[in-house]
């Protein structure tokens, strides 16, 4: 099933959950049930279904004091347009190496700061 | 074919021909559902052969493409079924994403920390003890080096670095 297939068959707390992870670019599982306003328990169960059907990542940490999860959106949410100056996609794609002082790259900034 | 929501995006067509090329680009622009021969691709593409191979080596190269071989009892040819591995872009890319961020990072500091001159005619950057090394003029044309001013390249190094930082979420002050 594809993403977009997934995505059309999430109850409306799913939804609202992703949405919530994609705007915030990332928060902590503490602060995601306040902030969609219902109790800790179903924040969790939604966590876990958006974990289970790969739209977000959770992992471990410590915030505040004590033991949470930090939910991020996975790695398709994010904006890949910022490879780009310009026309130019990052000119590190395909080599082995990264030379920040690299011809390509000079280019490249050039780009960036002289685009539009 | 498979994988049409991620190829609408138009920096993963980008990327994918960095990849491949312009001649492996049929190959990486339309992958089939399932298994599939490097013969069937070429005949379906009307592509060389061996310029569906060198695509499908790149792409497995990148984690994009896998195969299983299978040997074929009467004649004892192999035969190698690929199947496009499209999911890792994402992935990869958000590799690539750290990658700039490091060397924006490592250049900002070196435009920063340095002083650069200009010959206006040839557009070459020398740096301050290059240019006086050759007495402040073009070794090509002899024209008087201009102090350069680099502010605006950093400035946008500068936004671009925090972009990414707020987008893969890393914590400037953890450094």
């Amino acid at each position: 099933m594809s993403v977009s297939a997934v995505e059309a068959n999430l109850s409306e707390d799913e939804r609202a959950g992703l949405e919530l992870v994609r705007i915030s670019g990332g928060i902590h599982q503490s602060d995601f049930w306040k902030e969609l306003d219902v109790s800790s328990r179903k924040g969790s169960r939604i966590v876990e279904s958006l974990v289970e059907k790969e739209l977000v990542e959770r992992e471990e940490t410590v915030y505040d004091g004590h033991n949470t999860y930090f939910i991020t959106p996975t790695a398709r949410d994010l904006d890949f347009t910022l490879l780009m100056a310009g026309d130019m996609l990052s000119p590190f794609i395909g080599e082995e190496e990264v030379d920040p002082n690299s011809d390509a790259f000079s280019q490249w900034i050039m780009n960036l700061a002289y685009q539009e | 074919m498979a994988f049409e929501d991620l190829l609408e995006d138009p920096v993963i067509q980008k990327y994918l021909h960095e990849l491949v090329g312009p001649k492996g680009m049929p190959v990486a622009a339309a992958p089939p559902d399932g298994e599939v021969t490097d013969e069937e691709l070429a005949e379906e593409l009307d592509l060389e052969l061996n310029d569906v191979r060198r695509a499908l080596f790149i792409l497995y190269e990148n984690d994009l493409a896998t195969y299983r071989r299978l040997r074929d009892e009467d004649s004892g040819w192999l035969t190698y079924l690929w199947t496009f591995e499209y999911d890792n872009i994402p992935e990869n890319l958000e590799e690539e994403l750290y990658r700039l961020h490091e060397a924006l990072e490592e250049r900002r500091e070196y435009e920063q920390n340095h002083e650069f001159y200009l010959c206006e005619i040839c557009s070459i950057r020398f740096e301050f003890g290059e240019a006086m090394d050759f007495g402040f003029e073009c070794p090509e044309c002899g024209s008087p080096l201009e102090s350069m001013d680099n502010n605006r390249l950093v400035h946008a190094m500068d936004s671009r670095l925090d972009e990414l930082e707020d987008e893969l979420n890393i914590d400037v002050r953890a450094n």
